[in-house]
């Protein structure tokens, strides 16, 4: 029997292979890919793998503990859910870049050393941009242009880091890394903007909405969840990420609330359950990484739900927006009850997979007696059931008659909105088999009755809140805007930069042209002109003058010569005398 | 200015009688009750 071979080649193998593909093998074809890596996978033991000598290093392409496995398992699982998702396509960009996209992810987590994983992490962002790039509107266009100025600077902050780490230390390693020096927080920053840290995050909104319906369902797996992974790797126990991430849990609801577009409403939700997952690691305890992983395994499944059945909609009716939706229910029910399972997950409601692993990290800050950090999680807990666990499904299937009529999702979106629903109630059901495969042992038991009760009466509670603002006209009206939040900062202060630099630089411009340009080029090109004949002149002049030579004659002689240089008729004494001079000049200047 | 799509600019939710005095009320005492839990715990 062969070894196991690294999971990212059999994705990038496979990607370079969809073009040459055709008919109804292609459908086959691609969803052979993941549960052939799953296979492969499930073969690995715990160990060092694929070593390659590079320069003065050792790269390690497989270094494969129960953090790595974890996540390759979902990455896996949730592959082949979107590629399920994504049959109908037949733009052949949308795959390969899937696909790379997908085993761009598994090269990064099972990578062991920072430069392996740095080459990934470019790959993700290079392969993702055309998923949002595949859509091919204008606004697509745009924001992946966004997206990928973001991601470039996020790359080179990393990759400046993981440059001044190893100077440091002498070290590729990519293990624990800590806050210890300008590298670290370079390498902290680099993680932070793909895990969409406050004032980091607008790439993520802007983009992720604007990706073609298949596309999204991708990027909300990978570039976060990989992000997540290196942050547990490198950073756990960092006690700024407690703050960050509650802060991401708490700031995007605001945002998400007052959203009309429902994918982006779920992208702030995405940056609001990666907040869940960041605090987690902050706290750095068993319990909190346990929960944190546990989450992220979750929060792919249920978050791909919530973006595949908002995307069977816009399949179906074109249509996206919460203005133009409402009352699909009638004609799409299944697509309407995978939705809620989606919702009910997110949410943490008993018996989905939002909660048995979101109250993970709540009593690892519990445990830790910090007090605001958890009044912090319980309010995002809140207000994540009324954003993503009723706006979706309200709006979109419910609220007002919209008129449309719109047919089912076609089978195979609606299979792969299955898989993942019944993933998501297993799993909620019967945590047990996703416990044994987090990092540490666990002994923690979501289902107690003080647990239960909490978390029910919170989210009843957060039901009422969502009726009584509805009836009472108080909630805000959806409206059909582009809403700012902190890309405000990026707009304005991208202006503000270039009228600085306008006024600064500008000046500066204008001096060098005046003096260089007009002034040093000119008078170069005007001596330029009859140089030689000058220097000529100067020469033979002093020549004839020191013979005797004055008057008519001396004039007369001065103009043959000019004439003659200027013509090229220049006489062979006179040449000869110039080299020489230009070579005792240079003599002179070389010693 | 007709809209390409003819898409609605907003959805507004037309109050209910009564249910703004509701709201206030709910309000109001889910105000009490986290105040008195917050004194209690502090």
């Amino acid at each position: 029997m062969t070894d196991p071979l690294p999971p990212f080649i059999l994705f990038m193998a496979g990607a370079l292979l969809v073009p040459f593909v055709t008919g109804k093998w292609k459908s086959f074809f691609l969803l052979f890919i993941p549960v052939l890596g799953l296979l492969n996978l499930l073969r690995m033991q715990e160990g060092v793998y694929w070593i390659v000598s590079f320069l003065d290093y050792h790269l390690v392409l497989g270094r494969v503990d129960r953090l790595s496995l974890l996540f390759g398992y979902i990455f896996h699982i949730i592959s082949f859910i979107a590629i399920l998702y994504a049959l109908h396509v037949k733009d052949d960009i949308q795959h390969v870049a899937g696909l790379t996209y997908a085993g761009s992810a598994l090269g990064a987590i099972f990578s062991g050393d920072l430069f392996s994983f740095f080459v990934f992490w470019e790959m993700l962002t290079v392969s993702s941009i055309f998923l949002i790039w595949a859509r091919r509107t204008e606004a697509s266009l745009a924001s992946g242009f966004r997206y990928l100025l973001v991601h470039a600077a996020g790359g080179l902050c990393l990759l400046a880091g993981i440059v001044l780490h190893v100077n440091q230390t002498g070290s590729l390693s990519f293990d624990y890394l800590g806050l210890n020096g300008p590298g670290s927080y370079l390498i902290f920053l680099g993680f932070g903007l793909n895990c969409a840290w406050p004032i980091l995050h607008p790439w993520l909104t802007d983009a992720y909405p604007e990706a073609t319906i298949t596309g999204t369902i991708f990027l909300s797996a990978f570039t976060t969840k990989v992000a997540v992974y290196a942050l547990a790797r490198a950073f756990p126990g960092t006690e700024a990420l407690i703050w960050i991430g509650a802060v991401m849990t708490a700031f995007p609801i605001f945002y998400a609330v007052i959203e009309n577009d429902l994918r982006r409403v779920l992208a702030y939700s995405l940056i609001n359950q990666v907040g869940f997952m960041v605090c987690g690691i902050g706290i750095g305890t068993a319990l909190a990484i346990n929960g944190a992983v546990c989450h992220a395994f979750n929060d792919i499944l249920f978050k791909a739900l919530l973006f595949m059945s908002m995307g069977a909609v816009m399949y179906r009716t074109g249509k996206i927006n919460g203005t133009e939706l409402g009352g699909l229910y009638r004609t799409m029910p299944l697509t309407c009850i995978f939705c809620m399972v989606g919702a009910a997950s997110i949410s943490a409601f008993p018996l989905f997979s939002g909660f048995v692993s979101k109250s993970m990290v709540m009593d690892a800050a519990a445990a830790g007696h910090m007090r605001i950090i958890w009044f912090m999680l319980l309010f995002a807990s809140a207000g994540v059931f009324h954003h993503a666990g009723i706006k979706i499904p309200y709006f979109a299937f419910f609220s007002h008659d919209s008129g449309m009529r719109p047919r089912e999702a076609p089978v195979h979106m609606l299979l792969a909105m299955g898989i993942a629903a019944f993933l998501s109630i297993f799993i909620g059901v019967y945590p047990a088999p996703l416990y044994s495969l987090l990092p540490y042992p666990v002994d923690y038991v979501p289902y107690t009755a003080p647990h239960v009760l909490g978390q029910t009466q919170l989210l009843f509670f957060s039901a009422l809140a969502f009726t009584l603002l509805l009836l009472s006209g108080i909630y805000p009206a959806e409206m059909r805007c582009i809403n700012l939040d902190a890309d405000w900062f990026y707009r304005k202060g991208a202006r503000l930069f270039y009228r600085l630099m306008a006024k600064a630089l500008n000046p500066i411009n204008e001096a060098c042209e005046q003096l260089f340009v007009n002034g040093f080029v000119r008078i170069i090109a005007h001596l330029s002109k009859d140089l030689i004949a000058r220097l000529a002149l100067i020469i033979m002049v002093t020549f004839w003058i020191t013979t005797g030579l004055r008057g008519q004659r001396l004039r007369m002689k001065k103009e043959n010569l000019y004439a003659d240089v200027m013509a090229g008729a220049c006489p062979i004494g006179i040449g000869a005398g110039a080299a020489t001079g230009f070579l005792a000049l240079v003599y002179l200047l070389m010693y | 200015m007709n809209l390409p799509n003819e898409e609605k600019m907003e959805l507004t939710h037309e109050p209910v009688s009564g249910y703004r005095t509701a709201f206030f009320i709910a309000i109001t005492i889910g105000v009490f009750y986290l105040g008195l839990i917050l004194l209690k715990t502090l």
